[in-house]
């Protein structure tokens, strides 16, 4: 085969690849939609919240930047089997999570997950943070800061830790390493509006990449 | 000017509108602070567990806030509980709220202990 046409047929399948891609989002998307999702999430970006009000209005989280928060696998699982994420229900401090997700059949949540996993978001870089147990990221995230006051997190301990944040045990699975540094680092970006406190200007980049990567070692 | 702005302004310039922040400062409250201190701002909060290991303090004791200056507790919201030796369970608001966010919630604070506090 001469070179020229060798190249063509790979652009070509590449091209069919991105294509076909785009046509599972599509039939993703329009399975999110016909699965009511819209009612509670919102999918288009940036952010919209801008007072107290317009977070506590919302009956869902945001997902316009699934594909960059998520894994992939993780999502499709839990789209099929919708454990409790966050141990109260969402925006309550007084009620419990009802664990009443609906739950999607095997075919709707692969095309879902391919639609989901199309959201990205540029304000995350790629490659920076590797899942790691670091002693320094251990330390900011039980003893320095109070990480461990909102978070259950997976620990021998007796307190395991607090209720008011989306529990990261298992975040090693569900979340992308990348993403956690940069929910830390660009907060107006993914939550101009949270009960979580801004840490930017109290930890230094590095701090934040230790405790990013200690998260993401989270089993 | 409309009527209604006229009547806005000489509004405004009544101070009937510290009314309205009133109600904002309490919505602050319930959403940064409750998590903790609890709704009512008795220090019994969701993430209060009995194995939590410092309980954050109850806002309702008078005899307990009556320890404290206000630029005690605006050091403590801005820095954090290490900045006055006090637990790293309690957050550093001071890059979240602004200044007037926090004297606003110092103001919320008193009215929940019904106390001046330490004077000086
Ligand atoms: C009645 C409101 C409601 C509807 C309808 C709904 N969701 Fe959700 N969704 C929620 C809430 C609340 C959570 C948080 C659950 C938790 O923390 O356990 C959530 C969480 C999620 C998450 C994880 C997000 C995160 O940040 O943790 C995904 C993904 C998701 N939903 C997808 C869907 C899809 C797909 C549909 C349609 C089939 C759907 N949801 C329908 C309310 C809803
Ligand atoms: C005062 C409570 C509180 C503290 C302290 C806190 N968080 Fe959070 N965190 C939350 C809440 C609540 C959310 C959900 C979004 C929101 O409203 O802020 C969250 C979201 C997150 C998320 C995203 C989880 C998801 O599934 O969406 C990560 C990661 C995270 N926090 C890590 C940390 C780290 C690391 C620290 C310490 C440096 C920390 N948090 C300190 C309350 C807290
Ligand atoms: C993650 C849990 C948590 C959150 C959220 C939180 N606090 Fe605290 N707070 C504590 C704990 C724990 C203490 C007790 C610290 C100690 O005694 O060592 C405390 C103590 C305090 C004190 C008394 C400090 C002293 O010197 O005795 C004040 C004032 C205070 N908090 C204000 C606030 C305000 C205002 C907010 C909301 C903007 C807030 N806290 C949010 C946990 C929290």
């Amino acid at each position: 085969m001469k070179p020229g046409i060798a190249l063509s047929i790979a652009a070509a399948l590449l091209l069919a690849t991105a294509a076909s891609a785009r046509a599972d989002a599509a039939a993703g998307a329009a399975a999110f939609k016909a699965g009511q999702c819209t009612a509670c999430h919102y999918t288009e970006g940036p952010a919209r919240e801008v007072t107290i009000e317009d977070q506590l209005a919302k009956t869902g989280p945001e997902l316009w930047y699934a594909g960059s928060k998520f894994q992939r696998p993780w999502l499709e699982a839990w789209l099929q089997d919708p454990k409790p994420i966050r141990p109260l229900k969402y925006n309550s401090l007084t009620e419990d999570n009802p664990g009443d997700h609906p739950v999607l059949a095997a075919a709707d949540a692969a095309s879902i997950t391919d639609f989901l996993m199309s959201l990205v978001s540029d304000a995350v870089e790629t490659g920076v943070i590797k899942p790691k147990k670091h002693p320094k990221g251990r330390l900011i995230f039980t003893k320095k800061m109070p990480c461990s006051g909102c978070h259950r997190f997976p620990t021998k301990k007796p307190f395991k830790g607090g209720r008011s944040g989306p529990s990261l045990v298992g975040a090693g699975e569900r979340l992308n390493p990348d993403w956690i540094y940069a929910y830390l680092k660009s907060t107006k970006v993914f939550k101009p509006v949270r009960m979580m406190p801004v840490f930017v200007g109290l930890l230094s980049d590095k701090d934040m990449k230790f405790v990013a990567a200690y998260v993401a070692s989270f089993k | 000017m409309s009527k209604l702005t006229i009547l806005a302004v000489v509004v405004a310039s009544l101070g009937l509108p510290a009314v309205a922040a009133a109600a904002e400062v309490e919505v602050m409250f319930k959403f940064y602070c409750a998590q903790c201190h609890g709704l009512g701002g008795k220090g019994d909060g969701p993430n209060v567990s009995p194995d939590f290991p410092v309980s954050p303090r109850n806002f309702t004791s008078a005899e307990e806030m009556n320890k404290l200056t206000d630029a005690d507790l605006k050091n403590v919201i801005l820095d954090g509980g290490p900045s006055v030796s006090k637990s790293p369970m309690m957050p550093p608001w001071g890059k979240t709220l602004s200044e007037a966010e926090v004297d606003a919630l110092i103001r919320h604070i008193r009215v929940l202990c019904a106390c001046k506090g330490k004077q000086g």
